[in-house]
């Protein structure tokens, strides 16, 4: 009875000691992006409001608050994602049927596996900076393409990844049985294991999507200084004006939390640890 | 038997109907016409800018081999790849650590408490790393909410807070980040572990630390093996972050290095050199990882 109680006071500490680290540099952000004035060592500020975000959505226009309108890098970061989706999606759907339906030979399949696990295993920063110097020359550093195609090159590893292991679980009597009373092979994909596989899909275009909100290093590499993303302005802010740089923080973990409820429960452990490198 | 005689009928069938208009195609060729873009996007913007960071560290000033980066990067940077090495080598190993911890304690206990971590304890593998960067930067300031609290309970004197935008700074920030990454697929290990072995081993006295380290860890030593690899692989070559909470002081990472060398000197040799010693830092664990995958068979 003694002993059970001493455990149970043992995890409640340990629980709040996990709350505390978990939470509250959250909570500082928070807190920062509304603090209009907040002297050390105060334990609260003297003056909050939403200035800064009405400033960084573009509400207000005051001189003073030294930040900038993030609407036009929020609606460019979301346009490349979307075309990075589109992009990195048409190419990885093909690829991942045939390495899970159709007959490869044992090498080649074993050569295109080690060739897409590369990425993950060794740091990319190096690649992205011999990336540049080859952009430079057909003039896709600072371009919003350049940008587009680093995003894919980091996204489709595990697009493929993800659509392999979507289309392997869906078992091929079903195809098969519409071939045989007469579908075309393209007809029984279509009619039958697309639709099987959509939450598979739509998990891994979610996950793209967010890898290409999210993406720093490339971007910081071929984008910069014409391609201002959201993570870019964030990275910008960051020194200079801490209550900006919440509100910009802020806004980008939003679709992180959002998203990755829905779609966590559909992935793989392994393929989490993917995002926002 | 039935079944591979259809498919060869159907295949047949199909090879006739497009052979008719495209003798040059048939459907063994299928398979690979779908995988030919991806395979090209990996090959063109991955493989050869990666391979192009070996040789280029390789090429001197005056455009002929030399080990002139190589040593330039050490005259340098060796203090930058120690120290890259080291804070890596720590942040995976208190993540590993308490990753562990939290896994068996979700893993073993029934309590209303653990149900609450449970969920919880996933938020930091959702953020990205710009974000967990600028958390920590107000977070860990010298005039941050830690120092505040720190002062508040009387730990520190409130005219001399900590600094944490160093090697302490770095850690805590990796160790938040990756520490529930792990945990998550340490703890999928651990639930495929059926209750039997921990109740067979109660019965004959066993206590928890013998449960952990006799059952549960051996059990599950390729997760914990697979979680860390992706971790310290992950941290060696992770720019963001300190780049935003320690960059332009010294000792800064490998990666921080890379960028001042590009962005302000231009070199792309001595920062192909650094990259090339982070790739020699992973390599024993990458070579693992893509081995273990390998063998794992990725596609199920």
């Amino acid at each position: 009875m003694q002993k059970s109680w001493i455990i149970r006071t043992i995890e409640i500490i340990i629980f709040i000691i996990f709350l505390f680290f978990l939470f509250v540099p959250l909570f500082s952000t928070i807190i920062w992006s509304i603090a209009l004035r907040w002297y050390w060592p105060y334990t609260f500020p003297q003056e909050i409001g939403f200035d800064y975000w009405l400033q960084a959505l573009g509400i207000i226009k005051s001189l003073t608050l030294g930040a900038v309108n993030v609407v036009p890098a929020f609606i460019l970061s979301l346009g490349i994602a979307i075309v990075v989706v589109l992009l990195t999606m048409g190419i990885a759907i093909p690829a991942g049927y045939a390495l899970a339906k159709l007959r490869i030979p044992k090498l080649l399949k074993g050569l295109i596996l080690i060739l897409f696990l590369l990425p993950r295993a060794f740091p990319q920063q190096p690649v992205f900076i011999n990336l540049m110097l080859m952009f430079n020359k057909i003039g896709l550093t600072g371009t919003v393409g350049g940008v587009i195609l680093v995003h894919l090159v980091v996204s489709i590893v595990y697009a493929v990844w993800i659509t392999t292991s979507t289309f392997s679980s869906i078992p091929p009597e079903l195809e098969e049985a519409a071939r045989s009373v007469g579908a075309s092979r393209f007809k029984a994909f279509l009619k039958i294991t697309l639709p099987l596989s959509a939450p598979g899909l739509i998990a891994s275009a979610v996950f793209v999507f967010l890898t290409s909100m999210d993406e720093f290093t490339g971007t910081f590499f071929i984008g910069i200084p014409f391609v201002t993303t959201l993570p870019m302005t964030l990275y910008s802010a960051s020194g200079s004006n801490i209550q900006f740089a919440s509100v910009i923080a802020i806004l980008l973990l939003i679709p992180s939390i959002l998203f990755m409820i829905i779609i966590q429960k559909l992935l793989k452990a392994e393929y989490l640890g993917g995002m926002g490198g | 038997m039935d079944y591979s005689l259809k498919k060869e009928l159907s295949l047949k069938k199909e090879q006739k109907e497009v052979g008719g208009k495209y003798s040059h195609f048939t459907p063994h060729m299928l398979p690979y016409l779908l995988i030919l873009p991806a395979v090209m996007v990996i090959l063109l913007l991955y493989l050869y800018p990666f391979l192009a960071s070996f040789w280029k560290s390789f090429i001197g000033k005056e455009g002929i081999f030399s080990l002139s980066n190589y040593q330039k990067t050490l005259h340098l940077y060796r203090g930058d790849i120690i120290f890259t090495f080291g804070v890596t080598v720590f942040s995976t190993l208190i993540a590993t650590f308490l990753s562990i911890l939290l896994a068996v304690y979700l893993r073993l206990s029934k309590s209303w408490l653990a149900k609450q971590i449970g969920v919880l304890y996933r938020l930091p593998i959702f953020l990205p790393f710009v974000v967990v960067a600028q958390m920590m930067r107000s977070f860990l300031a010298p005039h941050g909410i830690l120092n505040l609290f720190l002062a508040k309970l009387d730990l520190i004197d409130i005219e001399n807070p900590l600094q944490f935008f160093n090697w302490i700074g770095l850690t805590f920030g990796f160790v938040w980040k990756e520490a529930p990454f792990m945990a998550l697929i340490i703890l999928a290990g651990f639930q495929m572990i059926d209750n039997t072995y921990i109740e067979a081993a109660k019965s004959v006295g066993a206590r928890l630390p013998q449960i952990i380290t006799k059952i549960l860890i051996p059990m599950n030593k390729s997760n914990i093996l697979v979680a860390v690899t992706l971790v310290f692989c992950s941290l060696v070559g992770c720019f963001s972050f300190p780049y935003m909470l320690i960059g332009g002081k010294t000792p800064g990472t490998i990666t921080i290095d890379i960028a001042h060398r590009v962005n302000y000197f231009g070199d792309y040799g001595v920062a192909n050199a650094l990259g090339v010693f982070s790739y020699l830092m992973v390599s024993l664990l990458a070579i693992y990882y893509i081995r273990s995958m390998m063998k794992r068979g990725l596609y199920e």
